[in-house]
């Protein structure tokens, strides 16, 4: 054990003797941590200004208006009363108001009519979500104005008599769409992109421990260090054990920093401090096993090199470390369930929104450990020969 | 002329037979277009996850005009909880349950609550709920006309549902109409269009960045001395590694343009003025590459700090998502980057049909920006030579 403490010892004094190490494992991840939450620190809570022109002043665009400053809709959107649509128009472009609505000069009683106006909406290429939710808005309050025609049109079409006309008009007005679309609560945590994108970019640093890993042992080789170690009394497990025992402590100090500056310095939000222990210990432990597949597969400092990379931008990429895995595509969502990382990720996801403790992580971190340890029996076997070798 | 175009062809043959070089070359920025290209497809759809428990002919009929919706996408449940989980997890913008008995209840007069899953802050999940609102609500009038004339004796349910869809289609009604008031978008177009010229941007960058390491190898390995020691100048040497930079940043920007184009059907917009783009944009990368090979000492040092600082600087300057979205402080800090200008470019060959003429002061900048870091790179490499 002593030996291995050793080996382990030097190897981490010699990582952090090269700075590096320190910039991949530690700066790199913090610096694109606090670029992001820069970025979208004012976005995550999105409002906008709706310009409202008002030619039409009667009964039906003040109940418009009304829904506008409704209490669901008072942290989205502010209204502001603009002269004319040109002068609307203008304002949308020059981006002091994010979207605009135009209400037409008798809008209300052309309802009862046969030509009904129509509400018009200035939005911008800009702003399509300010234009996606006034669009929304606009359109479910004129489909109450339809749904009351419709409704009458209806009754009249099956044969109700002309002259009760007013009569079914005055009761279609008191009419509510019956197919009421009422909001519930998810129940989970909103999921900042900081939140998903520390652990994302921790993750992706510490699969380059993979890369300096295994190019450091074939130096060690070439060198003749694993020779010289070898005719002392130390088997090659000891030798691997030791290194994987560097690798090990290194990761997890590297993934424990992101974790504690992102949550203090950032806001990010990780979930319960034992879970995301579990899963970081877990998820170091892929690297382990990853990084000794490649010193088994590799035969010379520039193959492993080559492997290191293909794997580590290969997870990064299918796991999910560079965008948000939950908007993909179905097949890209699956195949990142053949990663590690890509467990991991959803698992940090799942912490960071809907909270819970060991019993979320369960099985994430079980898919881990059995993929380490299905990874770490190939290396162990392949890995040996690279020692005596 | 000649012993720089000598040292240039070393470099080159040098980094052709390194086959990591080639997986940074072509193979990860392709594979990159590729995943960011298929995921930032779907901007203008909103996915929205369905769960019936049991709400009869109502229920399926308002999925099938859900379905028939062109800005959403729907995605059935089996249960609440499976809904739930993949709303929490942003897999469905938001999620409809539709309830038991639905059916029934509309046609007994009764209301029917469509619970919709959306949190009151979050925006996107707010934004999904009103649309799905917009398709509920058109459906519902049709339920709405129907109960009203049955209940007042004048048909059946049956018959006035059918009556009320066909009067829905033929008779006028009040529209939204949508004027969008300005045709110039600043953003790229979604998809491929989107991830190829951003990680080209992002990847000629990175990739001279890390490739410094080429210069530092042939430092440590004497080359510059043997070179000195034989009739060569100093500027040929620095002009044949810098033309070496250049071209292999050429090489890997035509290599993306060319199959963006053929692969991903990928616009690059007007012909000679994205070529100007290509180059300006690979002597950037040239003057950092050759720098980062005076900067840092040793390969690893390029390998490990050069990927994360052109990340960085490809974050800042809007290759990773639009700059549009940020705080107006983030973009101008953005506009400190090469990157962001070169980004602005692309967004204006490519969404506005923008000419040479239209983008010839963003490329003035690039020019600038070149200019800058050759004339650095060049002080740099000049001196490394000289020391040997």
């Amino acid at each position: 054990m002593r030996v291995v403490l050793l080996i382990a010892a030097k190897d981490l004094r010699q990582r952090l003797r090269d700075r590096s190490a320190i910039v991949i494992g530690i700066v790199a991840p913090l610096v694109i941590a606090a670029v992001m939450s820069l970025a979208f620190g004012g976005v995550s809570n999105f409002h906008f200004t709706l310009g409202v022109v008002n030619a039409d002043r009667g009964p039906i665009a003040a109940q418009l208006l009304g829904g506008l400053r409704q209490p669901e809709l008072r942290g989205i959107i502010t209204t502001e009363p603009v002269g004319s649509p040109a002068e609307a128009a203008a304002e949308v472009r020059s981006r002091r108001l994010q979207a605009a609505i135009v209400i037409p000069k008798g809008f209300s009683t052309s309802m009862t009519g046969t030509s009904p106006q129509s509400i018009t909406t200035l939005t911008s290429v800009n702003n399509t979500l300010a234009g996606s939710i006034t669009g929304s808005v606009v359109s479910s309050f004129s489909a109450q104005l339809n749904a009351d025609r419709l409704s009458l049109a209806t009754a009249l079409g099956a044969g109700a008599p002309l002259d009760r006309l007013a009569a079914l008009e005055a009761e279609a007005s008191g009419l509510r769409i019956p197919e009421r679309l009422v909001q519930r609560p998810v129940g989970a945590r909103e999921l900042k992109p900081i939140s998903y994108y520390s652990p994302a970019m921790a993750i992706f640093f510490v699969l380059f421990v993979i890369s300096f890993t295994s190019r450091s042992f074939f130096v060690d080789r070439d060198q003749g260090m694993i020779e010289r170690m070898r005719a002392a009394p130390i088997r090659p497990l000891q030798i691997l054990a030791g290194k994987a025992l560097s690798v090990f402590v290194f990761g997890l100090a590297s993934l424990g920093v992101v974790a504690s500056v992102t949550t203090v310095a950032f806001g990010a939000y990780w979930g319960s401090p034992l879970a995301v222990g579990v899963l970081c210990v877990a998820v170091v432990l892929s690297v382990v096993c990853l990084t000794a597949l490649v010193i088994g597969l590799a035969r010379t400092q520039r193959q492993a090199e080559g492997i290191a990379s293909a794997v580590v931008f290969g997870l990064a990429l299918l796991g999910g470390n560079f965008v948000f895995v939950s908007s993909e595509p179905e097949l890209l969502r699956r195949l990142s369930l053949f990663t590690p990382n890509g467990w991991a990720m959803r698992a940090f996801t799942d912490l960071s929104t809907r909270g819970g403790g060991l019993g979320t992580v369960l099985v994430p971190v079980g898919v881990i450990v059995a993929f380490s340890a299905g990874i770490g029996l190939v290396a162990a076997a392949l890995a040996r020969r690279a020692v005596t070798s | 002329m000649k012993s720089a175009l000598a040292v240039a062809g070393t470099s080159l043959l040098r980094v052709s037979k390194d086959r990591r070089a080639l997986l940074f070359l072509i193979v990860l920025p392709v594979v990159v277009i590729l995943i960011i290209g298929a995921t930032v497809r779907g901007f203008s759809t909103i996915r929205v996850g369905v769960v019936d428990l049991g709400s009869g002919a109502a229920g399926r009929s308002l999925v099938s005009a859900m379905e028939g919706s062109s800005n959403l996408e729907v995605q059935r449940y089996p249960t609440l909880a499976a809904a739930t989980t993949a709303v929490s997890r942003g897999e469905a913008a938001t999620a409809v349950v539709l309830p038991r008995g639905m059916d029934a209840a509309l046609r007994a007069g009764r209301s029917a609550d469509v619970a919709v899953l959306a949190n009151q802050s979050n925006t996107t999940q707010q934004a999904a709920a009103a649309a799905v609102g917009s398709v509920v609500a058109k459906e519902g009038a049709r339920v709405q006309a129907a109960y009203f004339a049955s209940s007042r004796a004048l048909g059946t349910y049956e018959a006035d549902l059918r009556a009320a869809a066909s009067l829905q289609r033929s008779t006028p009604q009040s529209r939204v109409l949508s004027r969008v008031v300005d045709a110039s978008s600043q953003t790229l177009p979604e998809g491929f269009s989107y991830s190829a010229p951003t990680m080209l941007v992002l990847f000629v960058f990175v990739n001279a960045l890390a490739s410094g390491a080429v210069i530092i190898e042939t430092r440590r390995l004497g080359l510059y001395e043997r070179m000195a020691a034989a009739p060569i100048r100093r500027a040929a040497i620095v002009l044949g590694e810098t033309l070496a930079y250049f071209l292999v940043a050429l090489t890997q920007a035509t290599l993306i343009v060319g199959i963006g184009a053929l692969a991903f059907g990928v616009s690059w917009g007007n012909p000679p003025a994205a070529a100007a783009l290509v180059i300006l944009w690979a002597l950037v990368g040239a003057g950092a590459g050759v720098l980062s090979g005076t900067l840092f000492r040793t390969p690893e040092q390029a390998g490990a700090i050069g990927p994360p600082v052109g990340i960085v600087l490809a974050m800042l300057g809007g290759c990773m998502w639009p700059l549009s979205i940020v705080s107006s402080f983030m973009r101008e800090l953005g506009h400190a980057t090469p990157q962001a200008w070169a980004v602005d470019a692309w967004t204006d060959l490519m969404s506005r049909g923008g000419t040479l003429g239209s983008i010839a002061p963003k490329l003035g900048i690039l020019a600038a920006f070149a200019a800058g870091l050759l004339l650095l790179s060049t002080l740099r490499l000049g001196k490394v030579v000289a020391r040997r």
